[in-house]
């Protein structure tokens, strides 16, 4: 039986604290509701899941630096709608599990009103549903799988970087032209890795071109076995559609096995953070970017780089871009439909185009209304290792190709409905 | 925990151990409405039930038994692959998928417990995790089926159906917790009271003294076997609570850290005691909840907490209250 008196070790003063204490949580949990607090008082809460730590996160934490980049600006300038706002970072490890379990301590704890992530295609992929499942707007900034604005898009769900079939789309053409028609995939086992050499192998095959391919895990850092095999082959080209710290591993092993010598390096992503990260007879091939910083003479660019370079001292790279677009995104959505439900931002939102300032790129960047997918320009051309005196001129734009015509609405298969 | 508790207390404090248990229950009733007030949520709650739950599954086999499996993330992943193929492929019934789950994750773990029963000691750790990585490039390569990394998806827990009423554990987080809860306490009292039985209390003879048990003519390996099986079963539970609470299912539900981490939890909340896995994992899930919040290294915490742990508290939490309260 549990004894009457208390014991020695809680003492009248003990207990006089506690009870003060607990008088003091009492107080402010009774007190907080008769507060009510006028809609401008209340923050704009936007929660941001991305893989911080794992082989993606050079990738994200660039995207992250946008995003903070952007919701500082804003609220120098009032905010959203004259409200606050208020970035909630979560690490997804590169898990998609705990990537699940990050959006949705993001809704139900942090009572976020809209929501955006992943890098990784896999978690992004998942995350959106939760997002359609709990009615919340959701932009994913920089996970390319097709099906998200594909045979899967949803009502609430955006994307700004581009799909995989629109990546390869722009770049097929140029590898076939420069170098031939038999390549070797080297390619990350999971949604990204599927999509984008389906999309590689549809435009090569229409070229009446040959090809083996290698899945790989989506964090290997061991490809010699892979790289063996991809000698023998012959390959005009080698396509290395793994990414973030995978696809620096890859390019470092590439020039240490001579590789570099007999065949020639392309693909989709290259990414200016694992460029810089490579040696410099790795920094060669033929790749997109889907942002590029160097553009002379469009209007706004120069100020957007310099404001990222000297906050960050780092190259100005697609990620960040990424981040700052879906950063206002919200707010231009917000703003102009004077409301917050994910439904009326989803409809303001479509087909929306960007101010330059915004776009920072030329010709028209919108949503295109069809899939939700973010209608940009893919800067295709050639890696390169710095110019004397500009340690991230790494990159020559050959070809700017409009993301609309990489891969017009028809061949998405999506086929977007709205809640009753 | 009863059982175990009583057992080890006189008669004077027998009320005692009515009085804690009563005490547990009245705490995770009420854990939706207390959780908000200390800065959680009721599907942290829930995922402190689902996690608690096989930590204290995996812990019936490690504490009671005296086997160390470091591969039991293998029931639990295809606890949640069963409740999520029943979903996405087969019918659209939670109960269904429950039950799914639990015969997935328990039947095999039944067969390969069957195949491993006479290792001992780090032979049987190793082989554990052996099978374990079987079933995670089962499910990691067989895209098709399982989704590959990227999981399986769209699927989403359902409605029940009481003739009368219905239960909308879908839309309703707080119907959610409590259906949980309630799978929690039948799975939860189903191992309470296997542990008092005669056979549970065999269990603690072998753990005690594994050549002794031998002696007096017990079949040691059949009960090992038998201890796998039903730590199976409880596992394969939690792990279709988890599919339904997330919705979703991915390879690393049946991963290698995932079994390291129920480990921690039990040595966390102490192995010797029925609860302290469920403590353990409300501990590691509210600090992984807070800690990845504030920082990206989140995981060294995670590290440095558990290695405190075993270093000044080898006994876990549980533990050290026990020792106090017996002092």
């Amino acid at each position: 039986m549990v004894q009457g008196k208390p014991s020695g070790r809680l003492g009248r003063r003990g207990v006089l604290k506690a009870g003060a204490a607990l008088g003091a949580i009492g107080a402010a949990q009774i007190s907080s509701p008769f507060i009510v607090k006028a809609l401008g008082e209340q923050p704009f809460k936007i929660g941001f899941v991305d893989p911080l730590t794992g082989s993606l996160s050079l990738l994200a934490v660039s995207e992250v630096q946008g995003a903070h980049y952007a919701v500082d600006e804003i609220n120098k300038k009032g905010g959203i709608a004259g409200r606050e706002v208020q970035l909630f970072v979560e690490d997804s490890a590169n898990d998609v599990g705990t990537g699940v379990e990050k959006i949705r301590e993001l809704i139900d704890k942090d009572h976020v009103d809209v929501t955006m992530g992943d890098v990784n295609s896999a978690i992004a992929y998942a995350i959106s549903q939760v997002a359609t499942e709990k009615g919340i707007l959701h932009i994913v900034p920089g996970g390319h799988t097709d099906p998200i604005t594909g045979k899967d898009c949803a009502w609430n769900v955006f994307r700004i970087c581009n799909t995989t079939s629109m990546d390869a789309n722009a770049i097929s053409e140029i590898l076939i032209k420069k170098f031939g028609k038999r390549w070797y995939f080297i390619t990350p086992d999971y949604a990204y890795g599927h999509t984008l050499q389906a999309a590689f192998v549809k435009n090569l095959m229409k070229a009446g071109g040959t090809y083996e391919a290698e899945l790989l895990p989506i964090a290997n850092s061991d490809f010699s076995a892979s790289l063996i095999r991809a000698k023998a082959y012959k390959p005009n080209v080698l396509l290395n559609n793994m990414g973030g710290l995978a696809q620096i591993d890859c390019m470092k092993q590439f020039v240490q096995f001579g590789m570099d010598k007999d065949m020639a390096l392309g693909g989709a992503l290259f990414e200016i953070e694992s460029v810089l990260a490579v040696p410099p007879t790795a920094q060669a091939g033929w790749w997109d970017m889907e942002w590029w910083w160097d553009q002379p003479g469009v209007p706004y660019v120069k100020e957007f780089v310099t404001g990222i370079v000297d906050r960050y001292k780092k190259p100005c790279s697609a990620r960040h871009w990424f981040g700052y677009v879906g950063i206002y995104s919200f707010k231009l959505a917000v703003e102009k439909a004077k409301s917050t439900k994910a439904i009326d931002l989803a409809h303001t939102l479509e087909g929306m185009e960007l101010p330059p300032e915004i776009a920072l790129q030329p010709g028209k960047v919108f949503y295109r209304a069809g899939d939700h997918e973010l209608m940009p320009n893919i800067f295709a051309g050639e890696v390169h290792p710095p110019a004397a005196n500009e340690p991230y001129n790494l990159f020559t734009v050959a070809d700017l190709v409009p993301g609309d015509q990489a891969q017009p609405l028809a061949e998405t298969g999506c086929h977007m409905t709205y809640p009753s | 925990m009863s059982g175990m508790a009583r057992a080890q207390t006189q008669a004077p404090a027998a009320e005692r151990p009515l009085l804690i248990l009563a005490g547990i229950w009245v705490v995770l009733i009420a854990a939706p409405f207390w959780m908000p007030l200390v800065g959680g949520y009721t599907s942290l709650a829930s995922r402190i039930l689902v996690i608690g739950l096989a930590a204290m599954s995996l812990n019936f086999l490690i504490g009671f038994t005296g086997v160390v499996s470091f591969g039991h993330a293998a029931y639990f992943g295809l606890g949640v692959y069963g409740a999520g193929m029943i979903l996405r492929y087969i019918a659209p019934s939670t109960p269904l998928a429950v039950i799914a789950g639990i015969l997935l994750g328990g039947i095999v773990g039944s067969a390969v417990g069957a195949l491993i029963c006479r290792r001992r000691g780090i032979y049987f750790a190793l082989v554990t995790i052996a099978f374990q990585e079987v079933f995670y490039y089962i499910a990691y390569k067989w895209d098709s089926v399982t989704g590959g990394f990227d999981g399986l998806r769209g699927f989403q827990r359902q409605p029940i159906h009481f003739g009368l009423f219905t239960l909308d554990i879908q839309k309703n987080d707080l119907a959610f917790y409590y259906f949980v809860l309630a799978v929690f306490a039948i799975v939860v009292g189903f191992m309470g009271f296997v542990l008092r039985s005669p056979f549970g209390r065999t269990l603690l003879a072998v753990r005690e003294n594994e050549r002794r048990a031998r002696f007096l003519g017990i079949p040691v390996d059949r009960h090992i076997w038998l201890a796998f099986t039903i730590s199976s079963f409880c596992i394969g539970a939690a792990g279709a609570l988890y599919a339904l609470l997330n919705n979703f299912a991915d390879p690393s539900s049946l991963y290698t850290d995932l079994s390291g981490e129920l480990v921690i939890m039990c040595v966390l909340g102490g192995m010797r005691s029925f609860w302290g896995p469920l403590l353990g994992a409300a501990v590691f899930e509210v600090l992984q909840d807070y800690i990845s919040s504030q920082t990206v290294n989140w995981l060294f915490f995670i590290g440095l907490i558990f290695v405190l742990v075993v270093m000044f508290f080898p006994r876990g939490l549980l533990g050290v209250f026990r020792r106090r309260s017996a002092a």
